[in-house]
């Protein structure tokens, strides 16, 4: 990662007295790393940490949105927890099967987990929730679980998953932030969406809702009945919602919260605060939210139905540059339409790069026929950015630098987001596109939405906005939805990455990747893939 | 008044804030003439690495911005931007608060009736709010941008208009232009409106002003035209960097601090300047 640094002194210093004024016992004694391997976990404390924007529930069976993200795992358990590297291990489930054709999953449940009610767990529990709530309300559910059929419950300790046709890409969304198990006794026969425990969870979770205030914070307390050993550690979670970006920066630093996940902060105080003794800055943990930052031509434009403009452009633009100057390192240049956090299946063998070369691309745009002007232009484009976050902005400012200096006059258009949404997706009145989307666990949840034909759907948001069709990235993207082979879904993948890549419908700009800033004393909140997004029972406060 | 424009400069001269507000106008005017001889290739140009603090390299004295623009540049093409909006708006919103309060002082009445009522209504709005709000649902462009600033400025004029021409028309060399048949519009035009010019012209200095600053928060907000570079666009990609690199933001700040104090100071020398009876003062 590249860094800039200026003036180390005097920012060790800021840093130092803001430490010293809060936590004048720490320093000195903040040797130790927040793997605290070898060191035992001591029961008690408060983590408080800061957030933005606030919930609408707190559960995310029944809303993709980030806030809910968040908060669900630490109320609600998934089947499945996943180790580093999306390898599944157990969470309510204990052992699970795939049967040789594929069709039927069967899970064992945990004996003896109880609600927070006090009523026993059983799989009457799962069959409901994939039936009758993440199938229907879940955004990515929807399309994910279609082939699920049924969930039979045999006995109350298990689970089977029957499908019209294998679905490999499910193993990987059954954590209890994308697929948390709600409580039978509690939403059956309800409106499922008004259902008042959406905002007073009744989960299997490691912690309990202890207050909330819409808006302002959440207070979570340890659940003493949890299933995993002694765990939880910590006494109380509390989440405070500040919408100022600054203030959270501030709030770190005094001590007034103890960690900031999520890239909470902006990217340049995480980077000041990492430089210091007293923090720790941890990028792991965010693999079941791996993002990409990527840029979707609009194939039905004249200009773009030819390849070598789209090369072109893809050459007048350092993807580096924008990883170091724009997203402060946090991230990778753009390579792939897959992010390099879906480790089976990420590789850039065999696949187009377009390297940075201003001489290339004119050359290319010469030979397409698009000579310059009199004034120097060839032609003129517009640019809509996302209004999310500043990145994207700047991005797109810099794109613009970067096409004038081959000759395309390049329009920077700025909307507010439903407007940017209907324009791109419903209205198709767009040259060029800039957002960030979730690549999800599995290709098959995140990428291929992008590139398959059949998800060129008009008036729905981040379907294929390119409008791009190509028969043989449709039957490798189709194949690697049914394909249980991980060789063979690998090779899949492989050849799907290097077709995208020579069409080049979307250009990858970044893969964009978060981190955790902590005072040193906060142990093991990142210990596996799913990290801050998980249920945080491993973490706890040395004092 | 009619003691001709080139005393009224002389004046404005001896007037120690005219002359300061005056030199340093002179100054911002230069530095946007001047934008496209200095800096011919744009203020948005990648001209160096990028957080380069002032004084690092002797080329970029200004130091570069997040994405290695050069402030200097930024500031002279600014400064383009931020005084037209700035005139354009002033202009526009003194058209129609002219108008506006013209007619309604000199006809009174219900016209004076139904146009002191939108005024009020239009006061009673925050006007900042409602800049944000025009502009958020017509959409960033310095067209718009310039428009709203109009809208929500004119009632001020409009008000000063009309408690002048209220003032004005009762005067006997109104009085007998009516008497030799002269027509209401020659009227308002010729006669009238020559006379309240004075306290438009001291309004509208400090109307440039506000404009200003209205578009700089504006750009600050993100609301701002993104193919236009203005001090506020500045202002706003030099905050995320603040903690780190707080002369991105101090540079255009300075410079829109000192265009503002111009205009302000401008405005009272010209206040004292034309005023008759603060004459014996100046």
């Amino acid at each position: 990662m590249k860094k800039q640094i200026f003036h180390i002194d005097r920012r060790g210093f800021i840093a130092g007295l803001a430490s010293s004024a809060a936590f004048p016992a720490a320093i000195g004694s903040s040797v130790g790393s927040a793997f605290a391997q070898g060191q035992t976990p001591k029961h008690g404390g408060t983590l408080t940490t800061v957030a933005w924007p606030g919930t609408t529930y707190m559960n995310a069976a029944i809303t993709t949105s980030g806030p809910e993200s968040f908060l669900s795992p630490k109320f609600f358990d998934g089947l499945l927890g996943y180790d580093y590297g999306m390898v599944e291990k157990p969470a309510l489930a204990t052992s699970w099967s795939i049967s040789e054709d594929g069709k039927r999953i069967t899970f064992n449940l945990r004996e003896g987990v109880k609600w927070h009610d006090g009523e026993p767990f059983t799989s009457k529990d799962v069959a409901f929730t994939f039936m009758e709530v993440i199938k229907v309300h879940h955004g990515r559910g929807r399309s994910l679980f279609a082939d699920l059929e049924t969930v039979e419950t045999p006995d109350d300790l298990t689970a089977i998953f029957v499908l019209s046709r294998p679905a490999p890409a499910i193993m990987k969304a059954l954590d209890g932030r994308e697929s948390p198990i709600l409580p039978a006794h509690i939403y059956e026969g309800t409106n499922i969406m008004e259902n008042p425990a959406n905002t007073n969870p009744i989960g299997t979770g490691a912690f309990k809702l202890a207050s909330y205030e819409r808006g302002v914070s959440i207070v979570m307390e340890r659940n003493p009945d949890y299933w995993d050993g002694d765990k939880p550690y910590l006494d109380r979670i509390i989440v405070q919602y500040i919408p100022d970006a600054s203030t959270r920066t501030a709030m770190l630093e005094s001590g007034q919260a103890d960690v900031v996940f999520l890239n909470f902060l902006p990217a340049l105080d995480t980077l000041r605060l990492a430089e210091s003794p007293d923090f720790e800055m941890v990028e792991e943990g965010y693999e079941t939210s791996a993002s990409n930052h990527q840029m979707d031509f609009n194939l039905d434009r004249e200009i773009f139905k030819d390849a070598r403009v789209r090369h072109a452009i893809a050459h007048a633009i350092d993807r580096q540059w924008i990883v170091d100057n724009v997203w402060h390192g946090f991230g990778v240049a753009g390579a792939t339409p897959l992010h390099h956090e879906q480790r089976a299946f990420f590789t850039t063998e065999g696949v187009p790069s377009y390297p940075y070369d201003l001489a290339k691309a004119e050359a290319l745009l010469d030979e397409a026929g698009y000579p310059r002007g009199a004034n120097g232009v060839r032609f003129d484009l517009t640019i809509d950015p996302t209004p999310y976050g500043d990145e994207s902005l700047i991005a797109a400012e810099y794109i613009r630098e970067q096409l004038r200096q081959i000759g395309i006059r390049l329009t920077i258009r700025t909307q507010d987001y439903a407007v940017f949404i209907k324009r791109c997706w419903t209205d198709r009145d767009f040259d060029l596109c800039l957002y960030t989307a979730a690549m999800g666990a599995d290709p098959t949840i995140g990428v291929q939405r992008f590139y398959w034909s059949k998800n060129f759907k008009p008036g729905v948001a981040f379907s294929n906005a390119s409008n791009y069709s190509n028969p043989e990235v449709d039957e490798l993207l189709e194949a690697a939805q049914v394909e249980l082979d991980p060789e063979k879904r690998k090779e899949q993948f492989a050849k799907f990455q290097q077709i995208a890549m020579t069409d080049l419908p979307t250009l990858p700009v970044v893969h964009t990747t978060r981190a955790t800033i902590a005072w040193r004393k906060v142990k093991d909140h990142t210990v596996d893939a799913v990290g801050a997004l998980g249920n945080l029972a491993n973490c706890w406060i040395e004092e | 008044m009619n003691s001709g424009s080139q005393s009224l400069i002389a004046r404005l001269l001896r007037h120690p804030s005219g002359l300061v507000g005056l030199l340093l106008l002179l100054l911002v005017l230069g530095m946007a003439l001047g934008a496209g001889y200095f800096y011919p290739s744009g203020p948005w140009s990648l001209s160096g690495s990028p957080r380069l603090w002032p004084g690092q390299n002797p080329a970029l004295p200004l130091g570069t911005d997040s994405l290695g623009r050069d402030l200097a540049a930024g500031l002279f093409h600014g400064s383009r931007v931020s005084l037209a909006v700035g005139a354009a708006a002033a202009i526009f919103s003194v058209a129609i608060g002219t108008i506006i309060g013209g007619l309604s002082g000199y006809y009174g009445g219900w016209i004076d009736d139904v146009l002191m009522r939108l005024t009020d209504a239009m006061q009673t709005i925050p006007s900042f709010l409602s800049a944000i709000a025009i502009v958020g649902i017509v959409g960033p462009s310095l067209v718009t941008i310039i428009v709203a600033i109009a809208i929500v400025s004119w009632p001020m004029i409009a008000r000063l208009v009309r408690a002048e021409f209220l003032r004005l028309r009762t005067y006997d060399f109104v009085q007998s232009c009516r008497i030799i048949g002269m027509s209401d519009l020659r009227i308002i035009f010729t006669q009238i409106l020559p006379n309240c010019l004075a306290p438009i012209i001291v309004a509208s200095s400090v109307l440039v002003a506000t404009a200003i600053i209205v578009e700089a928060s504006l750009s600050f907000l993100g609301l701002g035209d993104p193919n236009a570079m203005s001090w506020g666009t500045m202002l706003g990609n030099g905050r995320a960097a603040l903690r780190t690199a707080w002369y991105m933001t101090a540079i255009p700040a300075a410079a829109l601090v000192l265009t503002v104090l111009a205009l302000n100071l401008l405005g009272d020398a010209l206040n004292d300047v034309l005023n008759p009876r603060l004459k014996e003062r100046s």
